[in-house]
């Protein structure tokens, strides 16, 4: 059933959707639509026959709602312009890499707690077992392998910053800005919806979007043989790289063969999702530049 | 004060918000004199925290020209222009429309 993407009210039709955006953006100025249609179709006012047709479009999923996640989250990490985050990561200075552990250490720790909340929600034993393991690989280590927590922290020391040090420093207000969509949508929202918005997240380091349009790699694989990082550093690299493919492949997997009769509300809050995680990134390059202040270069450039 | 929106002059309905560049919504706002366009409430609160931090920083009583590039994403680069004089900054707005990040560049 079409929704409105900024208020999530239900219509009949696209062109009712069209005619009640039509009345917020326009009528009213109101900034949460007009952000919404900026951020997402266009920046040029359309007539309500043209934004129903453009709505339909951008919402419809001939290719099942897994590669329209995919397509929408290249779009806008990977597409003409990518992410300054992505654009620092191809050759990661000492500033990046502790501006990402510092972020990243709290988003972490959200995301095994907004996890739990699928399992808590969900009465598919497939799902709990998928965000079990996957909350172990996270932040318990699993397999007798250390987690992706760990190997952070350790990535972390290994670049000069102590352990202490790390785990003290509060997050920046972007990334408790995203923290706080992610805790809400777990609150609010069907367990799937949840699922996709997290687990799209992962397909930041999946290595197989450049067969699907994605200009760049999230960093250039050299790295993880330069002598130029050390081994924590690419220890930590590495075990991104190669455990996302399947991760975020296999939840939207999972997300696509029960998303029947949700696909619509999967579809705004993934995007809403991908707002958030964009401010994230930016808050890790934020924290870069603190350390080192002429990484301003990769976002004036 | 002329706008230039990432190549293209804006600040009118007909060339779109004075900061951002879209061509929805119908607000307006009266700043040095010009009543300018915007989409939204949001984006003239933004755009008069930007120039109340130019006008802090360079000691200027108004901006003739502004030259904005970027977007929500990834934040602003800009050129501020009073005569002969240039002011080029980096602005990312927060949450609440107040001046997050800014750097003169």
């Amino acid at each position: 059933m079409p929704i409105c993407p900024s208020c999530e009210i239900k219509f009949n039709n696209w062109y009712d959707v069209a005619e009640h955006i039509d009345l917020m953006a326009n009528k009213r100025s109101d900034k949460s639509h007009v952000m919404w249609l900026n951020r997402n179709l266009s920046i040029k006012r359309l007539s309500k026959e043209e934004l129903a047709k453009k709505l339909e479009d951008y919402f419809s999923t001939p290719e099942g709602l897994g590669m329209w996640i995919r397509k929408r989250f290249i779009e806008k990490f990977y597409g003409e312009n990518p992410h300054p985050f992505i654009l620092a990561m191809q050759k990661p200075t000492r500033g990046v890499l502790l501006g990402y552990v510092i972020e990243h250490q709290h988003f972490l720790k959200n995301w095994v707690k907004v996890l739990s909340s699928i399992v808590f929600k969900t009465d598919k034993d497939e799902v709990v077992e998928y965000e079990l393991e996957n909350i172990a690989v996270e932040f318990i280590g699993y397999k007798g392998r250390p987690s992706h927590y760990e190997l952070l922290l350790r990535m972390g020391e290994s670049l000069g910053m102590s352990r202490e040090k790390i785990l003290n420093t509060q997050p920046l207000p972007d990334t408790q800005f995203a923290i706080n969509t992610w805790r809400r949508i777990a609150e609010e929202k069907h367990w799937l919806i949840t699922m996709a918005c997290m687990h799209s997240l992962e397909l930041v380091a999946d290595r197989s979007l450049r067969n699907y349009g994605a200009k760049l790699h999230y960093f250039d694989p050299q790295i993880l043989t330069s002598d130029e990082y050390s081994q924590a550093v690419k220890d930590f690299l590495r075990e991104g790289y190669e455990a996302d493919v399947s991760h975020a492949g296999e939840a939207l997997h999972l997300v696509e063969k029960y998303a029947k009769g949700i696909e619509e509300e999967i579809q705004i809050n993934v995007l809403k999702s991908f707002d958030a995680f964009s401010k994230y990134l930016f808050a890790r390059l934020e924290r870069g530049i603190e350390l080192e202040p002429q990484l301003m270069r990769v976002i004036t450039r | 004060m002329k706008i230039i929106v990432n190549g293209k002059e804006a600040g009118s309905k007909e060339t779109g918000c004075a900061l951002c560049g879209a061509t929805w919504g119908e607000y307006y706002e009266e700043i040095d004199g010009d009543r300018l366009f915007f989409c939204c409430d949001f984006c003239a609160l933004e755009f008069k925290n930007m120039v109340n931090e130019v006008k802090k920083r360079t000691g200027w009583s108004k901006i003739d020209e502004l030259i904005i590039n970027g977007n929500y994403y990834t934040g602003r680069t800009c050129i501020a222009k009073l005569g002969e004089k240039e002011y080029k900054f980096y602005v990312k707005f927060n949450e609440e429309g107040d001046v997050g990040i800014f750097k003169e560049v």
